[in-house]
């Protein structure tokens, strides 16, 4: 995975959900996350409604199935989290691992999945959001929220240095790998892990002072340009009908969801 | 361009569905008040040079974290950063830069959940920076601010703030009845506290550096008073 290929999440599409406003799209999302943790374990029903909520939105977006599923394996790794109460849970055994005696329980089991397909739906929403949204439209949309604007200022900053900053880090690794760290297939050369981890330090070190360089230069270059401290973003657009729609009806079936789910 | 190896996981962004309502509602605000405070303080220090000082470390910081050094079997560790920023530019404005981190990491490349974002962000930007600052204080004031006190201040500052945040990751967990107490406890404190050495070392590193370089960094504010141009800091 790499973080210096910026905006490649963004997928080109035609869908619906790409001409609704970012603000809708980012609520959407976070009413999502929220509302599906309210479903108790192994209410499968109120399960499958929220899937349909997200096939939906995968549906009005447009975008490739495979590319939807293959990013949405993203947090699988943070199942080995949970993974453990399938054996720790009381309840009824369904089957006991050879050799170390672990019991598997029925209640166990049915808590591990419901956590997974939590997890699953929410980020497959979240991929939806992020693959059909512009990463700059994304953080404008949250100024537009009303994020405070020195933390949607800081934000937008980020962004637009996150390449050059990157691109800076990715020189002192290449320097680095073309001088010691890495030997033929993958191996290791010079020194110990102790002194890689300070080498990777100084590099650190030498990054955060060309990053604050220039950040007093971007600053001294603003100022002269008549910055006044105010980050100003350009199209302030009021929601349109559509998007108006798009929340009501995403408001309306979460909502009916969370009380089919609980009630 | 993609890394060469494998990084190894430092497993502390939740992803949604593994914290319960109340737990991910509580952190939320939680984190909005210590925000709050922080983008306040950190307003009053650097006045309106905050976006641009605060945006260009952020980045720094998310950048910070995608370098790794190899460690053994193709695996390769990283940093998290949230100590090391309050070393260098003070806890609040590190809150400021790690929130950003996160929060982005969240939005837009999908590292960690929408709905766990506020314990996300209080776990690796809030709790990092506050517990490091105060072991990097008490250290390097028990020592009267000697090289090598700053130096092992960093280095114990780093560790603990992985192993509270591996603390604090490990409780929203069980709180919420995704993971055992008797479990996750030993085995996220267990592996950070390898993680945690990594970390340490690291930002030492990063100290050491700046220290031989820009030591009127350490500890004091970058003066953007008007007659500062910032020529004058470029070398």
């Amino acid at each position: 995975m790499s973080y210096f290929a910026l905006g490649e999440r963004y997928q080109h599409g035609q869908g619906l959900l790409y001409r609704v406003d970012p603000r809708v799209k980012i609520v959407i999302a976070v009413a999502f996350a929220f509302a599906i943790t309210v479903v108790h374990a192994g209410h499968w029903q109120a399960f499958a409604g929220f899937g349909a909520f997200v096939a939906l939105a995968v549906g009005t977006s447009r975008l490739p199935l495979w590319l939807v599923l293959r990013r949405s394996l993203i947090a699988l790794p943070f199942a080995a989290a949970a993974f453990p109460l399938i054996f720790t849970k009381p309840g009824d055994t369904i089957f006991t691992v050879p050799l170390l005696g672990w019991a598997a329980s029925h209640e166990g089991l049915v808590h591990v999945g419901s956590i997974m397909l939590k997890s699953w739906l929410a980020v497959l929403l979240a991929v939806v959001l992020t693959s059909c949204t512009r990463p700059l439209d994304l953080i404008r949309g949250l100024e537009r929220l009303r994020l405070p604007r020195v933390l949607a200022g800081t934000i937008f900053f980020m962004y637009r240095y996150l390449h050059v900053i990157g691109e800076e880090g990715h020189r002192l690794m290449r320097a680095r790998d073309a001088r010691s760290a890495s030997g033929p297939d993958g191996g290791k050369s010079g020194g110990s892990v102790l002194w890689r981890a300070r080498v990777l330090g100084s590099m650190v070190g030498s990054l955060f002072v060309r990053s604050l360089e220039r950040s007093e230069r971007i600053y001294a270059a603003m100022q002269s340009r008549g910055y006044d401290g105010t980050v100003r973003f350009s199209n302030e657009r009021r929601l349109a009908r559509r998007d108006w729609g798009v929340l009501l009806v995403a408001v309306l079936a979460l909502g009916g969801l969370i009380i089919y789910a609980r009630f | 361009m993609v890394l060469p190896m494998p990084q190894l996981p430092i497993l502390l962004h939740i992803p949604d569905g593994f914290l319960s309502t109340w737990v991910a509602t509580v952190f939320y605000l939680i984190t909005i008040a210590c925000l709050a405070v922080a983008i306040r303080k950190t307003s009053e220090s650097y006045q309106e040079s905050t976006a641009p000082l605060m945006g260009v470390l952020a980045a720094f910081i998310f950048a910070a974290q995608m370098m790794n050094f190899p460690v053994a079997g193709g695996t390769s560790g990283h940093m998290l950063g949230g100590a090391l920023a309050a070393i260098l530019v003070g806890p609040w404005a590190a809150m400021v830069i790690m929130a950003c981190v996160v929060g982005v990491q969240a939005l837009v490349f999908q590292d960690g959940g929408l709905a766990v974002l506020g314990a996300n962000i209080f776990n690796m930007g809030i709790a990092t920076a506050l517990v490091g600052f105060a072991v990097y204080k008490a250290v390097t004031g028990f020592g009267n601010g000697k090289r090598p006190f700053i130096l092992v201040g960093t280095f114990a500052a780093a560790w603990v703030s992985v192993m509270v945040a591996a603390f604090l990751t490990s409780a929203q967990l069980a709180v919420s009845g995704t993971s055992d107490w008797g479990i996750v406890l030993p085995a996220m404190l267990g592996v950070h506290a390898l993680i945690g050495i990594g970390e340490g070392v690291i930002s030492a590193g990063a100290v050491a550096f700046v220290l031989a370089t820009r030591p009127d960094l350490l500890g004091i504010t970058p003066d953007f008073g008007d007659s500062t141009l910032a020529g004058e800091h470029v070398r």
